[in-house]
């Protein structure tokens, strides 16, 4: 048993969790509660990670590498580049709604992977994580969606 | 390139795959029930304890710290109580023959007043001597019983004691590296594939945890309904006796007759020349498990398993044809898990876009392990 424990211990720092925006705030210890509820995963460049339309059931947190985040058949420059520390797919945390682009690894990537069926474990057993993980979310969603209010107020005027 | 998973519905195929499949599994846990019976109630233990770890591990206290913690807890409360409760138990034992005797005849004696009741309405009854027959046959199993069949059963109990030690201990390690051991299977897993995988042992996790829950509270809400009925009817033992026969209505159909004989032999006992109120307790007993089927399941097994009461009914008879009386129990756990295996199967087999994206990575990793060789 003991190979199997040494395997999958945390031999990971939790810290590495608190490059992520998402996650600040957080102390350590709830850091390393936390790592108990997220997977890791390594990626390839061009990999995909998830397409466009695909069912969201997780979130995932850039801990290395780089993400491309592409709409199906465009093949001009992608919308958005993820950096370490960066996350994507927070929709698929919320609800069923079908994933809006395609992410793709554009470089060897590490990525956290937080699975919506242990977010909703987590807000039963680690409310105030939980809590304060949705806060930051709530933020970063109210952030993007003034950017889109100012960027149509500005295409209507021009 | 919106996947084919997304509205996927099971077809004749994947339902006849998973049918096949939960028969073959009952079949199989017949074969090793000294194992799966433990392992059903370390599950049952695990889900009630789970709660507790997580809550130490919330106040900062490690897995193992808080697996060992909550175990040896719920371990001392269990040594505790057979320390206080068994002293007075086994005094109570004595009894109990004694007891059982009484409510057996208490019972024969119902049956036998209904039988003769019966043979002065009805001459083709008088004529077949259907109540000398009926007290000849009843005679002859209660005077052989214990020289037939005590042995047997001593026998089954010696033999499954040691194995249902197993539950705590498999509960412990369930508690302790239940977490890891799901990581550990996510990691087998191709990328391709892992969401989807997730979301099974998700959903087989949500499966299993709901069931037994629903089935703890299944048991609650009815012995707290049988208690009740009994209690206003003025049958000894009410709480006692509903809180057996809602344990014993773990086994569809078999365990619920045993239940309401049970109930007869005590309401007969306890009110000698009065039928009525044996007959009362029999209405009582079907009218909690009308409750049960259309109230309180829906409220708490149903919620685990979505599937239709048809195929439910049809499952169990299956159930109980291909395994007996574990197959009665274990069906519906069964036929849910193998419902999550299916569905989740049935849908990455008919996606082309995750098994070409699996193909897509396996490249890659070739690739990227072949570029230095010629």
């Amino acid at each position: 048993m003991l190979w199997f424990k040494r395997r999958h211990s945390n031999g990971k720092p939790a810290h590495r969790l608190a490059q992520a925006s998402l996650f600040a705030g957080l102390s350590e210890r709830e850091l390393n509660i936390l790592q108990g509820f997220m997977h890791e995963r390594q990626f390839l460049p061009d990999e995909v990670v998830f397409d466009e339309g695909e069912d969201g059931q997780a979130l995932y947190i850039v801990l290395a590498g780089q993400v491309s985040i592409r709409r199906h058949g465009a093949t001009g420059e992608p919308i958005a580049i993820l950096e370490a520390g960066e996350f994507f797919g927070e929709l698929g945390l919320l609800d069923d709604w079908p994933r809006s682009a395609q992410a793709v690894a554009s470089q060897p990537t590490e990525l956290a992977v937080l699975f919506r069926g242990d977010f909703e474990r987590l807000m039963d057993s680690h409310a105030q994580i939980a809590s304060r993980i949705a806060m930051q979310l709530a933020r970063y969603l109210g952030q993007r969606l003034r950017e889109m209010v100012n960027k149509s107020a500005s295409g209507a005027k021009s | 390139m919106r996947g084919a998973a997304q509205g996927y519905r099971a077809g004749p195929v994947v339902w006849a795959g998973i049918i096949a499949s939960t028969c073959l599994m009952l079949f199989l846990f017949q074969k090793i029930l000294w194992l799966v019976v433990p392992f059903v109630l370390a599950l049952i233990i695990y889900y009630v304890l789970l709660p507790l770890k997580l809550r130490l591990v919330l106040q900062g206290v490690s897995h193992d710290a808080a697996a060992g913690l909550v175990s040896a807890g719920a371990f001392s409360l269990l040594v505790l109580t057979l320390l206080f409760g068994l002293p007075g138990l086994l005094t109570e034992a004595v009894g109990w023959q004694e007891s059982a005797a009484r409510y057996l005849a208490g019972g024969l004696k119902l049956l036998t007043a209904t039988v003769n009741q019966l043979e002065g309405r009805f001459d083709m009854l008088a004529r077949a001597h259907v109540g000398d027959e009926l007290a000849r046959q009843v005679a002859d199993f209660s005077g052989h019983f214990a020289q037939k069949y005590l042995p047997g059963i001593a026998m089954t109990l010696a033999a499954w004691a040691p194995s249902l030690f197993l539950a705590p201990f498999l509960a412990f390690f369930m508690l302790r590296d239940g977490w890891r051991f799901k990581k550990f299977l996510g990691r087998a897993v191709p990328n391709a594939f892992f969401e989807r995988t997730l979301y099974l042992l998700d959903q087989v996790d949500r499966t299993a945890r709901l069931y037994f829950l629903g089935l703890i509270e299944l048991t609650l809400l009815d012995t707290l309904c049988l208690a009740g009925g009994l209690w206003l009817i003025g049958v000894s033992g009410p709480l006692l006796l509903g809180l057996l026969t809602a344990v014993l209505a773990w086994v569809p159909y078999v365990g619920s007759i045993l239940g309401c004989l049970l109930v007869v032999l005590v309401a007969a006992t306890d009110f000698p020349g009065q039928p009525g109120l044996a007959y009362a307790a029999i209405g009582l007993f079907v009218a909690v498990r009308l409750l049960d089927d259309f109230v309180f399941m829906p409220l708490t097994i149903g919620k685990s398993l979505n599937m239709h009461p048809l195929l439910t009914v049809l499952m169990i008879f299956v159930g109980g044809a291909v395994a007996g009386v574990p197959g009665l129990m274990l069906v519906l756990p069964v036929l849910g898990v193998a419902m999550v295996f299916g569905e989740t199967i049935g849908q990455l087999a008919t996606d082309p876009r995750l098994r070409a994206r699996h193909a897509h990575g396996k490249r890659l990793r070739d690739r990227l392990v072949t570029q230095d060789l010629a």
